[in-house]
């Protein structure tokens, strides 16, 4: 059974990548989504989402770019093939785990 | 500069400094964008960078989140045993083949190569001798110095890099570059790695060179032993 943390470092990675497969964003945008997704239940720390980008894209799940959009310049993140098969594999692990909380807190 | 205090940390906790860069950079750019966002909910200059900066989080928790990544973390600082005390004699050497390299590449396209050795133009000798001449001086000094920066930029101890001037200091690596009277074949392009302790005759013997060889080498260790007092 998955720890505390390591449920909520899942849970981070898992949000991450399921944003990302819709389109690029960079790091700013990424924390808002998740904000205003989860009706702001799930508030990252605003700057602690880039290490968690930076191991992604070193385990070779995501790729970035220094893109200029409006007189600024970022760094955008996209999903690659790895990091689509990783988050179905994690979607799949997440339904069943919440499937199996469900069926404990439906039986109280 | 912003993150200055944050920066210290990280390059001492071992992050790679390309992703403590990145990561600088990242945060500064969020932090522009929650600036903006602050001043258009309505907070002005200052109110409005001092509430973003707390929504950015502390320096200690931005961080913590880093160093929690190990893969994020730098060759150098997961193994200096193998940075410091392994690469330096196989740089060394391997360096010492990357510079002759293309002269013995020169020669043999050049069809000077045969039988009885190298029948080398006169500007093949000036120009062998010019490598062979930087390779004897500046080598194993230029090594010492990439590992001094290496740990330097990294923030490692400086008893790593110490050890790798040591290393250094201790090969003696030596280029050669002969050529006998112009018109005649026999020229030849030789690299000699060795410890000078076991053969300190052969040391004796060319020790201007040598010894100059050494206190060169040796140079990066007495900054980082003074920079080390400094501090």
């Amino acid at each position: 059974m998955p720890s505390e943390s390591a449920l909520a470092a899942g849970l981070s990675e898992l949000m991450v990548l399921r944003l990302l497969r819709e389109q690029e964003m960079y790091g700013y945008e990424i924390v808002q989504a998740i904000a205003a997704r989860t009706r702001q239940a799930l508030t990252p720390g605003e700057g602690v989402i880039y290490p968690l980008l930076h191991a992604l894209e070193k385990d070779g799940l995501l790729k970035s770019r220094r893109k200029t959009v409006g007189g600024r310049s970022r760094i955008y993140y996209s999903l690659n093939a790895r990091g689509a098969k990783k988050l179905a594999a994690m979607t799949d692990h997440w339904k069943s785990l919440t499937g199996a909380v469900g069926a404990v807190l439906n039986a109280i | 500069m912003r993150f200055e205090g944050l920066r210290e940390i990280l390059l001492k906790g071992g992050v790679a400094p390309r992703h403590v860069r990145r990561y600088l950079a990242e945060l500064c750019e969020h932090l522009d964008d929650l600036t903006e966002k602050q001043r258009a909910l309505g907070y002005e200059g200052e109110d409005a960078q001092l509430r973003a900066r707390a929504l950015l989080g502390e320096d200690r928790e931005l961080a913590a989140a880093m160093l929690e990544q190990k893969s994020l973390r730098s060759l150098p600082a997961r193994a200096p045993w193998l940075i410091f005390g392994v690469l330096p004699p196989v740089a060394g050497i391997a360096a010492a083949f990357a510079l002759i390299a293309p002269l013995a590449l020169i020669a043999r396209i050049l069809h000077m190569v045969a039988k009885g050795g190298i029948l080398a133009p006169q500007w093949f000798q000036g120009t062998a001798f010019a490598v062979t001449g930087a390779g004897n001086l500046a080598l194993a000094p230029a090594l010492a110095a990439g590992f001094v920066f290496l740990a330097t930029r990294q923030r490692i101890s400086w008893l790593w890099p110490l050890l790798a001037i040591v290393l250094l200091a201790l090969m003696d690596l030596q280029f050669q570059a002969h050529f006998p009277p112009a018109g005649q074949r026999g020229g030849a392009l030789t690299i000699g790695a060795t410890t000078w302790i076991w053969h300190w005759q052969s040391w004796l013997e060319t020790w201007p060179l040598s010894a100059t060889r050494l206190l060169l080498t040796l140079l990066p260790a007495g900054w980082l032993i003074r920079r080390r007092s400094a501090a």
